[in-house]
């Protein structure tokens, strides 16, 4: 606790970074196989809702005031999982309506709540496009706390997690309860965005837990190799983007989706280039 | 109340735009929604951010590019990232899904790092995230009156290979229909909608103008065709409240609009309930 009081703001940011960079392509892996990373886009704009209610709470009803706006998102993004649950229930044959009607009115409500609490458009903009030198000693035990669960959680059912998303059918027949994991799993979702908001913005976080892992899965040849490299990955576009967004004077959460863009790409030129090479192997045999 | 809207000229251009944005949106959105494309207009309306975020930062360093409305800007980008999901789903081929969210995320951080070397950080952005009531001028409106025009052309004449393409793909391959070259159209269409779009709605919430009508008509329609009178039916009613209260109460219309289409939505989910 000393140790982190002692940080300065920029240390603090670095550090949130790294933790941040850790945990979302961690998670990003498991959604990919799973085919629903489209999911963290809904679940990051239902918490801007949240963090827009909590501010508009906190500043309209004198007893509210101690509101702290991560709350209310992390308790939004809760409810829009469960709410995404009961949607892909309700449209049975058009399931993946789901996402983009708790998407848009997530964004719907908290445009109609942004125009009616005060506060200059700026202060949106670090909630919308996350800045790293805003992250108080408050923030970062946030996300240490909420890092250490999600990480603790991911470890714990790791196991489970694997055999679920590689074959659904088989892990129900040897005993493993799919709906509490899947509910286990939204939780983890919407812990993850609330952590990651702050330094990276509430649209910016479904990249850090896509680019990684998409640039991986080029590479990787096992599920562990995705995991770790997308981690790695994960942490240089978080390091080279504070290291350029602070040279340069840019938002930071654009300069970290721009280098994981880059990443990306490099990876995919690595890939081609060793289909080029394999096939040349075989044409001069 | 409604005659002030008859008063001044730029909400009467925003009243008659948001009208022909109402017809257009459930149109296209309809087949989106069929062919299970929805998400499709997330991506695009993200990366339109990216291209009105480029020509903003053009206009502070080349004067010719000041005069030039940034929706043309807007235009290119998503019509280029239209083509660029396809490519995405060639590459990622047993991940096709990773197309969507990897131009989404792209999109907006391409769009912030340029809005951030523009120092664009100011009310000016927040109406195109949000949309606004007073931002159509008249060259916007006759832009948008062109792209009503193509769009509906073009639905005239391809309505039947798109319906064929959205029931039996396989089918209407083989029956001749030129399924890439249509498919395509489609997309641009899609792509000229949404930054038409932008100006009354705002980027962030273009896409569920496309959906969510659509979804609370899939509960009442009985018919393909049905479904294309109740979407536009529930989008005008959204468009048009939408823009008054928005005015009268001084917020963005944007989330007037989207939230009444959500209330739409909850009222058709509870009087409807008929699994589809």
């Amino acid at each position: 606790m000393e140790l982190l009081q002692q940080l300065t703001f920029l240390e603090r940011g670095v550090l949130a970074g790294l933790i941040i960079g850790f945990i979302c392509p961690l998670l990003g892996a498991f959604l990919l196989v799973r085919r629903i990373t489209i999911i963290t886009e809904a679940l990051s704009h239902i918490t801007l809702t949240g963090i827009t209610a909590g501010v508009f709470l906190s500043q309209s009803i004198m007893w509210l005031t101690f509101i702290n706006p991560l709350y209310t998102g992390l308790l939004f993004s809760l409810m829009g999982s469960i709410l995404i649950e009961k949607l892909r229930h309700i449209y049975k044959g058009f399931q993946e309506l789901a996402v983009p009607i708790i998407l848009s009115s997530g964004i719907g409500l908290s445009a109609i709540l942004i125009g009616l609490s005060q506060g200059s458009t700026v202060e949106w903009y670090n909630y919308l496009f996350g800045s790293i030198v805003t992250v108080s000693l408050f923030d970062l035990l946030f996300i240490l706390i909420t890092g250490s669960i999600a990480f603790l959680i991911l470890i714990g059912f790791y196991k489970e997690w694997l055999s679920i998303s590689f074959d659904q059918e088989f892990a129900k027949t040897s005993g493993i309860s799919v709906r509490r994991l899947n509910f286990f799993f939204s939780l983890l979702i919407a812990i993850v965005i609330s952590m990651s908001m702050k330094v990276v913005g509430i649209l910016l976080v479904g990249a850090m837990v896509t680019l990684p892992v998409a640039a991986s899965i080029q590479i990787a040849k096992s599920f562990r190799q995705v995991v770790l490299l997308g981690i790695l990955f994960g942490e240089v576009a978080i390091i080279s983007g504070i290291v350029s967004s602070y040279y340069f004077n840019i938002a930071t959460g654009g300069m970290i989706v721009v280098s994981g863009v880059i990443l990306l790409l490099i990876a995919n030129l690595i890939k081609r280039g060793k289909q080029f090479v394999s096939t040349f192997d075989v044409l001069t045999k | 109340m409604i005659q002030i809207f008859f008063q001044f000229d730029f909400l009467r251009y925003s009243l008659y735009t948001g009208m022909l944005i109402g017809l257009l949106a459930p149109l296209l959105g309809v087949f989106l929604v069929v062919r299970r494309l929805a998400l499709i207009s997330d991506a695009l309306s993200h990366i339109t951010l990216s291209g009105i975020a480029f020509s903003l930062l053009l206009g502070r360093h080349y004067s010719y590019f000041a005069g030039l409305n940034p929706m043309y800007m807007g235009m290119a980008f998503s019509v280029g990232g239209a083509i660029f999901i396809e490519r995405l789903r060639n590459v990622y081929r047993y991940y096709k899904e990773l197309a969507i969210p990897i131009i989404l995320s792209a999109g907006i951080g391409i769009g912030v790092v340029f809005i951030s070397l523009a120092n664009g950080f100011n009310n000016d952005l927040f109406h195109y995230l949000f949309g606004s009531v007073a931002a159509i001028r008249q060259s916007d409106f006759h832009m948008i009156v062109s792209i009503t025009l193509f769009v509906l052309v073009m639905m005239l004449l391809f309505y039947k290979e798109w319906f064929f393409l959205s029931f039996d793909e396989d089918q209407a391959v083989i029956s001749g229909i030129p399924k890439k070259t249509l498919h395509f159209l489609f997309i641009i269409m899609v792509a000229l909608v949404i930054s038409a779009s932008m100006r009354i709605v705002g980027i962030l919430l273009v896409s569920s103008l496309m959906t969510l009508p659509v979804a609370s008509a899939m509960r009442w329609a009985k018919s393909f065709k049905q479904t294309f009178l109740y979407a536009i039916l529930f989008s005008e009613i959204s468009v048009i409240v939408g823009l008054f209260s928005a005015f009268h109460l001084d917020i963005a219309p944007g989330g007037t609009i989207v939230m009444l289409n959500v209330i739409i939505l909850l009222i058709s989910l509870l009087l409807k309930r008929k699994g589809i």
